[in-house]
């Protein structure tokens, strides 16, 4: 499932953008966390694609950028669970999947909508 | 001959994993899971941390959720005991009797807690499964004293969620720090400390010589006087559970005590292989066999394991790994230090954030870190790559460890 599309907006919502970071500061191969209107938000520049997913860990909430970002792979530092960083699904285990918010790049700034 | 039935005895991490490897490596036949156990199988690790001190509850626990095993048509045996195996025909027995017929068979039974012999009372406890748990969670109360018997990582996790209870607890180790013949002196009295600051009361160098139970408590003996308390843990470490095996031929491995394995995890009988705790399994980077009480290692296993039993041929070499939380620190350790020629510290144990490296000939074989996991994300690369590396370079902070092990980049 398109994660973008499984968090999109009914209809009638309408979606709030919120500045996260400027683009020129997210390299590829990058991640950082910032902090998006109260929620702690990751930010991931996978090969040129703009990803923002919670930034906890599923199994324990542990901060995911204290992890590793190698290969399109997250591992979390703490229990070294990893996910696919382009869909955010478990890769180990695999029953498990970050949460995801979108995020977008317009006119250089990554926009993030957090609910 | 095509395999159309493979048959698990067991209900713990490996047994989970070996059948989601058996479905996923898309095995069409049938799988049965025989489980003394009256649950699904769940993760012990929270068993001894968030569970007893109320942070995860026993519905959090599943491997699988309970409709994963309809949906991929793994039959779940629970409450059932295999009395037996006969090789020759292929067939498990169960207890009352009844023949389960198997093509492959994975042994998969785990192991149960050292017990002290002679002594039973509802005062004096053991943590293995779920249930033994929850009988501990409900002796886990302000005003009624603990007292640990072993400073293993049981032992340890344990007194730190008591700790977070607040419950008195006291942990009797019989070597001069928690976590010795694991971790060494140097790291074990570090991790003594942080219990210790914590409000544990540690005695270490303290052998117990008797336990006497009674209504209202439990007076425990030691080579240095005596102790009461209103619970007694005892987590002295595990016995491999191997009866099943006791008749069938299948070697047994003198060292650890568990089903010896090749490094496909097949037993000495083709067709019947084990994993997780109860496999001495024939690990290729460490030239013996080698029996692993870790959850990581269950889960790694029994999948390798479920793989060979259709005909992969895989030996099974993932470096050890396994994890700790006490507090919150977080513990890990990657690889094996045994036979190590030099250790480096990285960090500062005083500052209570370093790593220790263990080399042979300049290579690093196992990495421990106390929180500081990337050390062992970019350490367990080092160990793979068999990257030639300095004592230097590993003090030096300023050098990162995962570029290290990349050939063509600096590493700093």
């Amino acid at each position: 499932m398109n994660d973008a599309l499984s968090t999109a907006p009914a209809s009638n919502a309408i979606t709030t953008w919120t500045a996260a970071m400027e683009e020129g500061e997210l390299w590829e191969g990058d991640m950082s966390g910032v902090v998006v209107e109260g929620t702690n938000v990751l930010l991931m520049n996978v090969d040129g694609q703009v990803r923002a997913y919670r930034n906890r860990c599923p199994h324990q909430e542990w901060a995911l950028d204290e992890g590793d970002f190698e290969d399109g792979k997250l591992t979390c530092s703490r229990h070294l669970w990893e996910f696919d960083a382009l869909t955010g699904k478990g890769v180990n285990p695999t029953d498990c999947a970050l949460v995801s918010f979108p995020a977008k790049v317009e006119n250089g700034t990554i926009w993030v909508s957090v609910p | 001959m095509p395999v159309s039935r493979c048959v698990i005895v067991g209900g713990g991490a490996a047994a989970s994993a070996a059948a989601a490897s058996l479905r996923g490596g898309g095995f069409d036949g049938s799988v049965v899971i025989i489980s003394a156990e009256d649950v699904a199988p769940y993760a012990r690790p929270p068993l001894s941390k968030d569970f007893l001190t109320g942070e995860q509850v026993a519905t959090e626990l599943p491997l699988h959720p309970d409709e994963w095993y309809a949906a991929n048509d793994v039959e779940l045996r629970l409450s059932t005991r295999a009395d037996s195996i006969d090789p020759d025909g292929h067939t498990v027995v169960l207890r009352g009797g009844e023949r389960v017929g198997y093509d492959r068979l994975l042994l998969a039974t785990g192991g149960a807690p050292r017990r002290l012999a002679g002594v039973v009372s509802d005062r004096v406890l053991y943590l293995r499964d779920l249930a033994d748990a929850e009988v501990l969670a409900k002796r886990m109360v302000p005003g009624e004293p603990l007292v640990v018997l072993g400073g293993g990582f049981i032992g340890c996790e344990v007194a730190a969620s008591a700790r977070k209870l607040g419950v008195e607890v006291t942990v009797l180790e019989m070597a001069d720090v928690p976590l010795q013949r694991v971790l060494g002196a140097e790291v074990g009295a570090v991790v003594g400390d942080i219990h210790r600051d914590q409000g544990v009361t540690l005695r270490t160098g303290e052998m117990v010589e008797s336990v006497q139970t009674s209504g209202d408590g439990v007076l425990v003996s030691t080579d240095h006087g005596t102790l009461e308390c209103a619970t007694l843990l005892v987590a002295v470490g595990l016995t491999p559970s191997t009866a099943l095996v006791a008749g069938t031929g299948i070697s047994i491995d003198g060292n650890s005590g568990g089903i010896a394995v090749d490094q496909y995890c097949q037993t000495s009988i083709p067709d019947i292989y084990a994993a997780g705790d109860v496999a001495a399994h024939d690990h290729p980077g460490y030239g013996r066999r080698i029996r692993v009480e870790h959850h990581d290692n269950a889960l790694k296993q029994g999948a390798a394991a479920a793989r060979n039993m259709l005909g992969a041929q895989e030996p099974y070499a993932d470096l050890h790994w396994f994890w700790s939380d006490q507090y919150h620190h977080n513990l890990q350790l990657v690889g094996r230090t045994e036979g190590c020629d030099q250790t480096v510290l990285r960090g500062s144990l005083a500052e209570r954030s370093f790593s220790v490296f263990s080399l042979v000939e300049g290579r690093i074989r196992a990495v421990f870190a106390f929180d500081r996991g990337m050390d062992i994300i970019g350490g367990r690369r080092l160990i793979r790559a068999e990257t030639p590396v300095t004592a230097e370079q590993l003090r030096d902070e300023s050098v990162n460890l995962k570029r290290l092990a990349t050939p063509g980049r600096s590493g700093t």
